[in-house]
């Protein structure tokens, strides 16, 4: 008996080691999973709180990208109604020009653009051509011309080019020419009509 | 003003070699000037006079001679030189390398036309580039201070990511302390079509493409025309900065493509060439184009230019690069080692520099150590590299103590200071910060470029 | 007579004109409508090779070229300090005045203001005999600077006065003074004008024997310059070599400063006119802008007129010479200069020698550096004046065996190369140690030991020598590690480097370190060659390496430079003495034990 119970005391004082051992082990387990579990969470949070960061950050961008290619397109559709406007307003105005009354004031300007072009081509024979409907205009002005200045040798072709008015200087061998038509006087202003016309529907001053 | 009568059309093709036509049987002809030239088919390009005399003008065709023949090809010469259209419109807008609009909307209705080769500006009016200019890319503010009206270029190589850094500068921009943004001018200059979609899409997702213009010239439009884009590109830039008093971010890319075709032309010309073929008059040429930056006295505005270009096989010593650098107010280089070991932004900065700088920083504008802590972040980094290079030869255990530091500090510069994500926006403060984190790693006897009252305020290394 | 003819070709900023017979080589032109500034290069027959000055852009076969007769010059007078100046002594101020922030063409300017009055003391009175050069009075120009009025240098020698003006006022226009000879009378007022491409001429050349103190301890303490000596900064970009530059300017004692921009940065300049008038002159406290003139033709202006800049900065800084003054003239660049005479010859389709430069450059360079020197001035009173010439190279991909350099360092005899390496590792300025040279080191030995230090020269040769012993140890270093050394030779690397941080290297932007003075410099090599000396012989009384190299005193010293300031250098004897004592405390340490001491 007293070995047996010597060995149960052994034993109970082991076992109640092992159950101390065993407490604060599974105490200290405990604390431990505590401490991780706290830990985890305030990771978790600061996870949680980068998630919710970027997803803002995200949504920021989604939303600075949407604003801004929306009203960017917006923008550009109000530029592509102004252009139609301003063509329309363009075609108007050339429309008129080409059909109005071939007026004495008309006739000043023609005389004025054949004695300016005819120096540019810095020839003494040249060609000159210009529509069906100004030839004889045309032909009376040259002549004109000719009698001033002897040296001259222009002659008025005879095939007729489209343009609404105005005139084309060749010089007799055709390696040089000077376009001072309507039609290009027009296009070389265009810019400058355009950004009035602009103006004038966006409600704003036209300028010269 | 465009002009009302202007116009001679010549029909004599003395001669057409490489990008340049000689037009004969000339009377009247300004150096420089405008020449549309309408081929057989009654296809229009545009060239620009470049010698005239005695007859003769040589133009050089920006879109290239390719089927142009000496029978049937006019050219007009317009009576001014290239002019670009500018307004406030411009903004959002694409063109093409010659600027006319390239996103199927109509020509910008103009406020004015600037001649595209601008004039030089006058140093007695320029206002002195002081304002920093954070871009969030630790090693640029901390090191490589970029200020409004500077010219900092980006020396890259192949395949290196010289345009993400480029972007991330552009999204990320700004001046401390104001809410102003900056207006971006891209030029892509004979780049890939992906490289200038990266660069597009890039703005559109940070909603700045409203406030930028873009010139896009890619890799398989006319090589000539690369002459012109940067010039339209900053005539745009100065408009928006000295007419309208924005801030202009513009970056041009690549400026390599450029010289190449200067050269291109030179050798046309038969002139007698420089350093590698390029032309004598590169320097001067780059020079105005570089130039065209800074800030004007009593205007709000400025021009800040980063320029991109790749040297030809790394070499910094190549034409390209180096009057580049002689120009330009200091240069970011990239490095292929950085680049191979994975770090972004693989900025070599021991080559770098930022001349204005000095300028930009410090009390008042920035923090009283900041040029301190780059001047000395640059030793550390220095000799880190030097000691790496021993150590490859010699071993760890040839390496002093104060040497085995510098190896850990070298790593610690690469890891904690200088790479960071392409989307990481960080401030001065964590820039700077950042900074003394590495500084901190060595004794504090090492630190002999910095102040005892800044060692005091932010080393927290041991004694 | 004067030319008129027609242009019949352009391109870029060369100009034919024919119609030209009676043009002469060199002559300003006015070429075309808008009368831009242009100088006759060649002439074959009746045409003429025109380089213009401004931008050619629109100009157009068969416009107008009229000659003005003369040859490019510059006016010299007083209002010509503090000014800047284009290519062709355009002042910038005015020409923003008349076409804004951007340089417009054909811009017509005065150098100088021609109604501003200066008080005018006579020193010459009726009945002198006058000749080149006599001062015939002094104005005060800046408060820095008083101007004498010189009688030109190609006025007839020994005339008479006849009538002078009384001490007053006067506008630099009024005559000031009339001189007669053989009954031609010559009317003299307070400027005269003088063609650039012609050295002014003086009566003796003397030795240069005194020093150009820059403030700048590489330059000052290991490769001098002379007053009236030559030099030359070359340097891949990136080297510090505007900012080398920009510190001679400021801080050279000199009385006149002339800064030449040459085809470089806006800003450059700008920084220049931004900075100058807040600088202070160390030695008159006054702003330096008061001491100088700037010629600005930065990168983007006309070519033609790059060229042109060189000769009108020279030109200014020979008249102040004349007047008795140290100037200094520093170049930056003369790269682009030849450059721009490279793009002249090209369009001359002249033929090339190396890399497309003329074969005229060597004989260009030469006569250049040649208008540098120490002189007596020409006539009465008698008095010695310099130009000192210091010029930037920008040698392409930093090879210093291209063209300009190698043409450059056989008319100069100070050397100062610049060194990518040390800029890299923001070793500044970068002046490198080992290939730098001055040819005038024993010539103004004599100033230093009279002036400053007595032991100078011996310094500066102890502390060169350790430099000189690191070169050839770092060749083993590189090959074997450094552990490889004995300790003694370890010691040679340390103070080495400690001279380098300590000496070499200077912070420009530094309040402190910006300047320092010969006697700073002096005190400071002593200082770095007494600690080699007491180091090697407390290593020779058993005193380990780790201690030397940890003692507190190093980052003193090394921080000295820039935590001393002028006003306190007696605390450099401060650190004399803790050198002393720490060592001795080391020696008495290792004497006691062997104890370790921990390395911080």
């Amino acid at each position: 008996m007293s070995s047996n119970s010597a060995l149960e005391r052994t034993i109970n004082k082991v076992l109640s080691q092992k159950e101390t051992e065993l407490v604060s082990q599974i105490d200290s387990a405990f604390q431990e999973s505590l401490k991780n579990l706290e830990s985890s969470r305030s990771r978790l949070e600061g996870e949680r709180t980068k998630i919710i960061e970027s997803a803002r950050k995200q949504a920021e961008n989604l939303k600075r990208q949407i604003v801004g290619s929306s009203r960017l397109a917006a923008r550009n559709k109000e530029l592509v109604t102004i252009e139609t406007d301003v063509n329309r307003a363009f075609e108007e105005a050339r429309e008129r020009l080409a059909n109005s009354g071939k007026d004495s004031s008309y006739q000043a300007l023609m005389s004025k653009i054949v004695e300016e072009s005819i120096p540019q081509v810095a020839s003494d024979e040249v060609v000159i051509e210009c529509n069906k409907n100004d030839a004889d205009l045309v032909k009376k002005i040259v002549a004109d011309l000719s009698k001033k200045n002897a040296r001259l040798r222009a002659s008025v072709s005879d095939r007729p080019i489209t343009a609404i008015g105005g005139i084309r200087v060749k010089s007799a061998d055709g390696t040089m020419s000077f376009d001072n038509t309507l039609d290009s006087r027009i296009e070389r202003l265009k810019p400058l009509i355009r950004k009035n016309i602009a103006r004038m529907l966006r409600g704003e001053e036209g300028e010269e | 003003m465009p002009e009302t009568t202007s116009g001679i059309e010549y029909t004599k093709v003395a001669e057409i070699k490489g990008p340049l036509m000689v037009i004969d049987g000339i009377t009247k002809a300004s150096f420089d000037e405008l020449v549309e030239i309408e081929t057989s088919e009654g296809e229009r390009r545009l060239g620009k006079v470049l010698e005239v005399g005695f007859g003769k003008a040589v133009v050089q065709v920006f879109e290239g001679t390719t089927g142009l023949t000496i029978t049937g090809t006019k050219a007009k010469f317009l009576g001014k030189t290239m002019e670009m259209p500018v307004s406030q419109e411009l903004l959002g807008r694409v063109f093409d390398g010659l600027g006319r609009p390239n996103d199927g909307l109509p020509d910008p209705i103009a406020d004015k036309f600037l001649d595209v080769n601008g004039e030089p500006m006058n140093p007695e009016r320029r206002e002195y580039p002081t304002s920093f200019i954070q871009t969030g890319v630790s090693v640029i503010d901390g090191m490589l201070t970029l200020v409004r009206g500077q010219k900092l270029p980006i020396f890259s190589g192949s395949g290196m990511p010289h345009n993400i850094l480029a972007a991330q500068i552009a999204r990320q921009a700004s001046v401390v302390g104001t809410k102003e943004d900056f207006a971006v001018v891209f030029a892509a200059i004979g780049v890939q079509y992906s490289e200038a979609q990266y660069f597009k899409r890039s703005l559109e997702e940070s909603g700045a493409l409203r406030r930028s213009v873009l010139f896009l010239n890619l890799a398989d439009d006319p090589a000539i025309e690369r002459i012109i884009t940067p010039r339209v590109a900053l005539t745009v830039a100065e408009y928006l900065a000295y007419d309208l008093g924005m801030h202009v971010l513009a970056i041009l890319t690549d400026m390599t493509n450029y010289a190449e075709a200067l050269r291109e032309i030179s050798a046309a010309r038969e002139e007698v060439p420089g350093r590698k073929g390029y032309p004598g008059y590169l320097y001067t040429d780059l020079a105005n184009n570089y130039e065209r930056a800074g800030r004007i006295k009593g205007k709000n505005g400025s021009v800040t230019q980063v320029p991109i270009l790749s040297m030809p096989a790394d070499d910094i010593t190549h034409p390209i690069p180096d009057l580049t650098g002689y120009i330009t107010e200091g240069q970011i280089v990239l490095g292929r080692d950085l680049f191979r070991k994975g770090v972004y932004p693989p900025v070599n900065v021991l080559m770098s520099l930022s001349r204005l700088m000095k300028d930009g920083v410090g009390e008042g504008k920035t923090r009283a150590d900041h040029a301190e802590v780059g001047n000395q972040m640059y030793d550390l980094y220095s000799r880190a590299q030097e000691v790496r290079a021993l150590a490859e030869i010699v071993g760890r255990a040839g390496l002093t103590g104060t040497d085995l530091k510098y190896l850990d500090a070298g790593d610690m510069f690469e890891n904690h200071f200088l790479k960071q994500a392409p989307d990481e926006n960080r401030n001065l403060e964590e820039t700077l910060s950042r900074a003394w984190e590495v500084l901190s790693t060595l004794p504090e006897g090492e630190l002999t470029k910095i102040k005892e009252k800044h060692i005091k305020a932010y080393y927290k290394g041991s004694k | 007579m004067v030319a008129k003819g027609r242009i019949v070709w352009v391109s870029g900023p060369a100009v034919k004109a024919d119609g030209m017979a009676a043009a002469k080589m060199y002559e300003t032109v006015e070429v075309g409508d808008s009368k831009l500034i242009g100088e006759v290069i060649r002439l074959t027959g009746d045409v003429a090779f025109i380089q213009v000055y401004e931008s050619t852009s629109g100009l157009k076969p068969g416009e107008p070229v009229v000659g003005t007769g003369q040859p490019l010059s510059v006016l010299l007078g007083p209002g010509v300090i503090g000014k800047i100046y284009d290519g062709i002594q355009r002042p910038l101020d005015e020409i923003a005045e008349k076409s804004g922030a951007f340089i417009g063409r054909g811009i017509q300017t005065t150098p100088v203001d021609m109604k501003k009055k200066y008080h005018f003391k006579p020193s010459v009175k009726k009945g002198d005999e006058v000749g080149p050069g006599y001062i015939l009075g002094t104005v005060e120009e800046t408060p820095l600077l008083t101007h004498s009025i010189l009688v030109p240098p190609d006025h007839a020698q020994g005339a008479k006065i006849t009538d002078v003006a009384p001490e007053g006022d006067y506008n630099i226009e009024h005559v000031i003074a009339t001189t007669e000879k053989a009954g031609k009378k010559v009317e003299l007022k307070m400027y005269h004008k003088w063609p650039v491409r012609k050295p002014r001429p003086y009566a003796e050349r003397y030795d240069p024997t005194v020093p150009l103190v820059t403030g700048q301890r590489v330059i000052d303490t290991y490769f001098p310059i002379a007053k009236g000596g030559t030099g030359a900064i070359p340097g891949g970009f990136g080297t510090g070599k505007t900012v080398t530059m920009h510190q001679i300017a400021k801080w050279a004692d000199s009385k006149v400063v002339v800064y030449i921009g040459c085809g470089e940065r806006g800003n450059e300049m700008t920084e220049v006119l931004v900075e100058f008038p807040h600088l202070l002159d160390p030695r008159s406290g006054r702003p330096l802008m008061e001491r100088t003139v700037l010629v600005a033709n930065t990168s983007n202006m006309p070519v033609a007129a790059r060229e042109a800049s060189i000769y009108t900065g020279v030109t200014m800084a020979e008249y102040y010479r004349d007047m008795g003054f140290d100037v200094v003239l520093v170049a930056d660049s003369t790269s682009r200069w030849a450059e721009a005479l490279r793009e002249m010859s090209g369009r001359l389709e002249e033929m090339p020698a190396e890399e497309g430069y003329p074969s005229y450059l060597a004989s260009r360079l030469a006569e250049f550096y040649e208008r540098a020197g120490r002189v007596r001035a020409l006539g009465s009173p008698d008095r010695a004046g310099s130009v000192t010439l210091v010029g930037a190279v920008s040698p392409s991909g930093a090879d210093f065996t291209e063209p300009v350099t190698t043409h450059t360092i056989r008319f100069i005899k100070t050397f100062w190369a610049l060194d990518t390496r040390l800029a890299y590792s923001r070793h500044y300025p970068s002046i490198n140690w080992m290939q730098s040279y001055s040819g005038y080191l024993e010539d103004v030995a004599k100033w230093w030991r009279e002036n400053v230090s007595g032991d100078w020269y011996e310094l500066r040769a102890e502390s060169y020598q350790i430099l000189q012993r690191e070169d050839t140890l770092k060749e083993i270093v590189r090959l074997l590690g450094p552990e490889a050394l004995p300790d003694e030779e370890k010691l040679v690397l340390e103070v080495a480097r400690m001279i380098k941080i300590g000496i070499l290297q200077q912070n420009s932007f530094d309040k402190i370190d910006t300047y320092c003075s010969p006697e700073k410099q002096v005190k400071l090599v002593k200082l770095m060659v007494k600690f080699f000396k007491e180091a090697q012989k407390a290593l020779k009384s058993e005193v380990s390496l780790a201690d030397i190299r940890a003692m507190p005193i190093i980052p003193q010293l090394l921080k000295a430079k820039f935590e001393i300031p002028e006003d306190q250098l007696s605390r450099l004897a401060d650190l004399d003495k803790q050198v002393d004592e720490e060592f001795r405390k080391l020696g008495s340490a290792s004497s006691k034990s062997e104890e370790v001491k921990v390395v911080a």
